[in-house]
C-alpha cells in the first residue's frame, strides 16, 4: 500500500512539474494587482508568443523582502512597481541589474534611477479617499490635517503601513514636513499619534480595506490614486487631492540581478515605457505616466484633470530612504495602537 | 546476527542524521545569523531585545495566549470526545464527523471565514445589531480575545481527535473491572480513564500549545494593536531587519522550549499500557427517548455553532464581486465565481501543487515517525529523549522562521556540508511541509506505540517472524488508528499550509493558500471564498479517508 502511494505520488509529481508548455517563463513580481497585470501579460504575450508571463502579486515592501531573501537564487526576472526609494534600497543591496531602456530619454528626469538600476514608469500620487455614500463631497476632508478633526475619530481605516509603499510614503511625508517646519521629528510623531487615535483599524491588505470601506466600518482612508480609481465603482469611493500638496511617488521597474530570463526581462521593461505601454496603462489601468512626449489629447479625461489639479509636494526622497526604517520602527513600537479608541 | 546488528546500527544512525539535517541544522543557521553582523559576533541585538518593552510584552502575550488556548481547547474537545465515544444517540455518527469540521478550515481560510461571520460588519454581528436595534456593532472582533476565540475554535480538534483515538484503544474490560470493584462513574473517570488517556492528553496539549505559539494568521488578521512574537518576526523581516527577526525567533524558540520541556516530561513520565484483547468497546445507549433527543439536540446545537464559519464561506463563495456592501446578508448570488475558477487554466495548478506536496510530506513524515517510534519505544536506543525532542522541535519554531532557515540553508550548493540549492524548487516546500507536520505524525506514532502491547510483537518474534515481517504484519496494523489520525491531520495541515509557503513558494509551485491570498488581495472575496470551499472539500475528502481507516483499524 505504502509503496503504491509513493509510486503514485512520484508519477503525479513527474506529470505536474515536468510537463507544461514549452514557452519561456518570465516571472514578474508586482504590487499592481491582477487586472493591470493580466492586461500587460496578454499584450506582451501577443507581441512575443514564445514568452509566458507569470506574475506574482504582492505589496511592494514584500517584493523587496522577497527579492532580498531570494538573492542567492533569484526567482523573479522583473520587479514591476513600487516607490523609487524601495528600488534605491534594493540597488544599494546589489539586488538589481542595471539596464538603460530604449525610452530612458523620454521620461521625466526624476524617473531615471541613478546608475540605471531602475526607471520610473508611473507617477502615483497619494490621496485622501472616502466612502461617497456615507460622506458628502462638501463634507469630506480637503487636506491632510483635516483627517485629524474630531468628527473623523474612529472613522479612519488604514492599510497596514509596514507592508505598504503608499502608506510609508505618506508617513514619510509627514515626518519630512515636521523636520522641514520644526527641525525635529517630534511634531511628526505627534501627528502620527493623533492619526493613530483617529484610526479604527490597520487593515491587513488592500482588498480587506476596500471591503471594510464598502461596508462603512470606517469611511475615510489614505491611499494611492490609481487603486482608488480602479475600485471606485465597486466600493463607492471618491478621492481628494490634498490642497497643501501630496507626495507623488515615482513607481519604478527594474531587472532583478541574476534573472534567469534577463533578455526577456529587458524586453518587458522596454515595453512598459514604450508609447504603447504607457498609453495602455493610462487608458486601462488609471496610471499617471512618466513619459513627457505624449500629448494631453491622447490621454483620458481623468488624467488630464488630475494633472491640472494635482499639487506635488516637495519631498526629500533621500532622507526618507535613510531614515524611513527608523521612523517606521518607532511608529510600530511606540505609536501604533496607543491612541485612545 | 552480527550483520543484522550492524544493519540496525546503520538504521539508527540514518534516522538521527535525517532528523538532525532537516530539523536542527537550518535552525542552527538561524542561531548563528542572530549573533552575526558584518563586524563579527555580537550580543547587542539580544540586549536591545531585552530592553525594548514592546518586544517583551509581545513575548508574554504569546505565552499566555497559548496557555489559555490549551485550557479552552481541552474544555471543549475532551468532553465532546467522551460524548461521541461513550454514548449512542440518534445522529451520533454524522454529528461526530461534523464535530471535527474546524480542521477543514486551514488557518488563513478559517480566520477569513470567521471575519465574514463575526467581524464588525459580519453577518452574525449585523444580525444581532439589527435584532437588538443597537447603534454600534455588538462586539469588535479584535485583540486578544478574538485571537483566543479563533484559536480555541480551530485547535480543540486536536483534543477531540486525540481523545477519540485514545478512547478507541482502551480495552473496555478495564471499565468493567472498575465497575465490578465498586467504582462509581466519577471514580472510574478520575482513577482509570484519565490516567489511561494521559499520554494522549499530554500529546494534545503539547500540539495545541505549540501550534498556538506559532500561530500567525489569527494575530496577523485580528490582532489590531495586540502583538505576539510571530507578527513581530514577520514585521521585522518585512522591514528588512533580518538580524532583529532572527533574535526574535531565537527568543520565541527559547521560551517555547522552556515550557515544552516540563510538559513533555509529564507526558513521558506516565506510561500505561492497556493489555489488548481485541474486545470492541461498547457505547452506552441513551435509554430514555427524551434523554436521547436531548443529547442529540445539545450535540446538534454545538455542532451547528462549529459549522457556521463553513456555511458562511460557502455563502460568500456565491457572492458576485462587489455586490455585497452594507446589507446584513449578501443580496445577490450566482455561480460566477465557480465558473471563473474552473474556466481559468491556471486555477488548477495550485490545487495539484498542494495535493502533491502535502501527500509527499505526509508519507515522509509518517515513515520518519514510525522509524523514530520503533527506535524510542521498542528498541529504547541511546538518545531516545533526543529523538523525541527532534520530533517536536518544529513546533517550537514558527513556520516563517523554519521557512527562512530553509531558504538560507538551501540556497547554496555545498554538498560537503549537506547543502544544496533547493530554493525555487518544489523540494524545499515539501521539506518544509514534512518538517512542519512531523510533530503531528510523530506524536501520534509515539502515543500509538506506547499503547500497543509489546507482548504482541514478542509473540510474533517467538513464532519466528523477522523484524520486518513483525513490523508489517503486527506493529503497523496495531498502529493504524494512531497513524491514520496523525497522517490525516498532517495531510490536512500540508494542504492548507500558509505561513512557510508564503516565504518559499514560487509561481510554479504556489499552493492553494497562496492563491487564496492573491485572490483576496485583488478584492475578489467571492473567488477567494470559492477557493476556500474547494480546499475545504479536498480536506474533507482526505479527512473522511483517515476516519475510515481509524474506524477500520479499531474494528480489526
Amino acid at each position: 500500500m505504502k509503496r503504491h502511494l509513493i509510486g503514485i505520488t512520484l508519477a503525479v509529481m513527474a506529470v505536474a512539474f515536468g510537463c507544461g508548455d514549452s514557452r519561456t517563463v518570465l516571472t514578474v513580481y508586482s504590487p499592481h494587482g491582477k487586472e493591470q497585470l493580466v492586461l500587460f501579460e496578454e499584450r506582451f504575450e501577443a507581441l512575443h508568443p514564445e514568452v509566458d508571463v507569470q506574475w506574482v502579486d504582492m505589496g511592494s515592501q514584500e517584493v523587496l523582502d522577497r527579492v532580498r531573501s531570494e538573492s542567492a537564487n533569484p526567482q523573479a526576472d522583473v520587479w514591476y512597481g513600487g516607490p523609487a526609494l524601495f528600488f534605491e534600497r534594493a540597488a544599494a543591496d546589489e539586488l538589481l541589474e542595471p539596464y538603460r531602456p530604449s525610452w530612458a530619454g523620454s521620461v521625466l528626469p526624476e524617473a531615471r534611477g541613478p546608475g540605471d538600476h531602475y526607471f520610473g514608469v508611473y507617477l502615483t500620487p497619494a490621496v485622501i479617499a472616502y466612502n461617497s455614500e456615507a460622506v458628502d463631497s462638501a463634507e469630506a476632508p480637503r487636506d491632510w490635517d483635516d483627517v485629524l478633526e474630531p468628527r473623523w475619530k474612529g472613522e479612519v481605516l488604514i492599510r497596514d503601513p509596514l507592508a505598504s509603499g503608499t502608506m510609508r510614503t505618506i508617513f514619510g511625508m509627514i515626518m519630512y514636513r515636521s523636520i522641514q517646519e520644526t527641525g525635529d521629528t517630534a511634531a511628526g510623531y505627534e501627528w502620527l499619534r493623533k492619526l493613530d487615535a483617529q484610526t479604527k483599524e490597520y487593515v491587513l491588505n488592500p482588498a480587506l480595506l476596500y471591503q471594510k470601506l464598502a461596508r462603512q466600518e470606517g469611511v475615510i482612508t489614505l491611499w494611492n490614486l490609481p487603486d482608488v480609481l480602479r475600485v471606485q465603482d465597486r466600493v463607492h469611493l471618491a478621492y481628494v487631492l490634498p490642497e497643501s500638496g501630496t507626495p507623488v511617488l515615482v513607481d519604478g521597474v527594474a531587472v532583478v540581478r541574476g534573472a534567469e530570463q534577463g533578455e526577456w526581462a529587458r524586453a518587458f521593461v522596454d515595453y512598459l515605457g514604450s508609447v504603447e505601454g504607457q498609453l495602455l496603462a493610462a487608458r486601462s489601468a488609471y496610471r499617471n505616466i512618466t513619459r513627457t512626449d505624449i500629448p494631453d489629447d491622447s490621454l483620458p479625461d481623468w488624467l488630464v484633470n488630475v494633472k491640472r489639479e494635482l499639487v506635488p509636494m516637495e519631498v526629500d526622497w533621500a532622507l526618507l530612504e535613510t531614515r524611513g526604517r527608523e521612523w517606521m520602527r518607532y511608529w510600530d513600537a511606540s505609536i501604533r495602537g496607543q491612541g485612545v479608541r | 546476527m552480527n550483520s543484522s546488528r550492524r544493519g540496525s546500527r546503520v538504521f539508527v544512525a540514518l534516522v538521527f542524521a535525517v532528523l538532525i539535517w532537516a530539523v536542527v541544522y537550518p535552525n542552527f543557521v538561524v542561531l548563528i545569523e542572530s549573533v552575526r553582523t558584518e563586524g563579527g559576533l555580537t550580543l547587542t541585538r539580544y540586549l536591545d531585545f531585552l530592553r525594548t518593552e514592546s518586544e517583551l510584552r509581545a513575548l508574554w502575550s504569546s505565552v499566555w495566549i497559548s496557555l489559555a488556548t490549551v485550557a479552552l481547547s481541552a474544555l471543549v474537545g475532551v468532553p465532546l470526545a467522551f460524548l461521541f465515544a461513550g454514548y449512542e444517540f440518534p445522529g451520533r455518527r454524522a454529528l461526530g464527523a461534523l464535530a471535527a469540521m474546524p480542521v477543514l478550515l486551514p488557518p488563513l481560510v478559517g480566520v477569513i471565514a470567521i471575519l465574514f461571520l463575526y467581524g464588525e460588519s459580519g453577518i452574525a454581528s449585523r444580525m444581532i445589531q439589527g435584532i437588538l436595534g443597537l447603534e454600534e456593532p455588538p462586539w469588535r472582533l479584535q485583540g486578544a480575545f478574538a485571537i483566543l476565540a479563533v484559536h480555541a475554535y480551530s485547535m480543540y480538534v486536536y483534543f477531540y481527535l486525540f481523545t477519540l483515538a485514545g478512547l478507541a484503544r482502551v480495552d473496555p474490560a478495564v471499565f468493567e473491572a472498575a465497575a465490578s470493584l465498586g467504582a462509581g462513574r466519577l471514580r472510574t473517570l478520575v482513577r482509570v480513564t484519565l490516567p489511561l488517556l494521559t499520554p494522549t492528553l499530554a500529546g494534545a496539549s503539547l500540539l495545541t500549545f505549540m501550534t498556538s505559539m506559532a500561530s500567525f494568521s489569527a494575530p496577523y488578521v485580528l490582532g489590531g494593536g495586540f502583538r505576539v512574537m510571530t507578527t513581530q518576526i514577520f514585521n521585522s523581516k518585512l522591514q528588512g531587519e533580518l538580524g532583529v527577526a532572527m533574535v526574535e525567533t531565537v527568543m520565541l524558540a527559547a521560551v517555547s522550549l522552556l515550557i515544552l520541556w516540563p510538559l513533555s516530561r509529564w507526558e513521558g513520565g506516565r506510561e500505561y499500557v492497556a493489555p489488548g484483547k481485541g474486545t470492541r468497546s461498547v457505547r452506552v445507549r441513551v435509554s430514555s427517548r427524551w434523554a436521547a433527543a436531548g443529547v442529540a439536540l445539545v450535540a446538534g446545537l454545538g455542532v451547528a455553532l462549529l459549522v457556521l464559519p463553513h456555511l458562511t464561506l460557502l455563502l460568500v463563495s456565491f457572492v458576485p464581486d462587489g455586490s455585497w456592501t452594507t446589507q446584513t446578508l449578501p443580496p445577490v448570488y450566482s455561480l460566477e465565481n465557480y465558473v471563473e475558477l474552473f474556466s481559468e487554466a491556471r486555477t488548477l495548478r495550485p490545487i495539484i501543487n498542494s495535493l502533491i506536496m502535502a501527500s509527499a510530506a505526509t508519507v515522509a513524515a509518517v515513515a520518519l515517525a514510525v522509524a523514530v517510534g520503533q527506535l524510542v519505544v521498542r528498541w529504547g536506543v541511546r538518545g531516545k529523549k533526543l529523538l523525541e525532542g527532534l520530533l517536536i522541535l518544529p513546533w517550537a519554531l514558527p513556520g516563517t522562521v523554519l521557512a527562512i532557515a530553509l531558504a538560507t540553508t538551501f540556497s547554496v550548493s555545498q554538498p560537503l556540508t549537506l547543502r544544496w540549492v533547493l530554493v525555487g524548487t518544489p523540494w524545499i516546500l515539501m521539506l518544509a511541509y514534512t518538517v512542519r507536520v512531523l510533530p503531528l505524525t510523530g506524536r501520534a506514532a509515539l502515543a500509538g506505540f506506547r499503547q500497543l502491547d509489546p507482548s504482541l510483537e514478542e509473540a510474533a518474534a517467538s513464532l519466528g517472524a523477522g523484524p520486518w515481517r513483525t513490523l508489517r504484519r503486527v506493529t503497523l496494523p496495531g498502529l493504524l488508528p494512531a497513524l491514520a489520525a496523525g497522517a490525516s491531520l498532517a495531510f490536512v495541515t500540508g494542504l492548507g499550509e500558509f505561513v512557510a509557503s508564503i516565504v518559499l513558494y514560487t509561481h510554479r509551485t504556489r499552493p492553494i493558500s497562496i492563491e487564496i491570498l492573491s485572490q483576496l488581495r485583488d478584492f475578489d472575496l467571492g473567488a477567494a471564498a470559492a477557493y476556500g470551499v474547494l480546499l475545504m472539500l479536498l480536506v474533507a475528502g482526505a479527512f473522511l479517508f483517515g476516519q475510515r481507516w481509524l474506524q477500520g483499524g479499531t474494528a480489526a
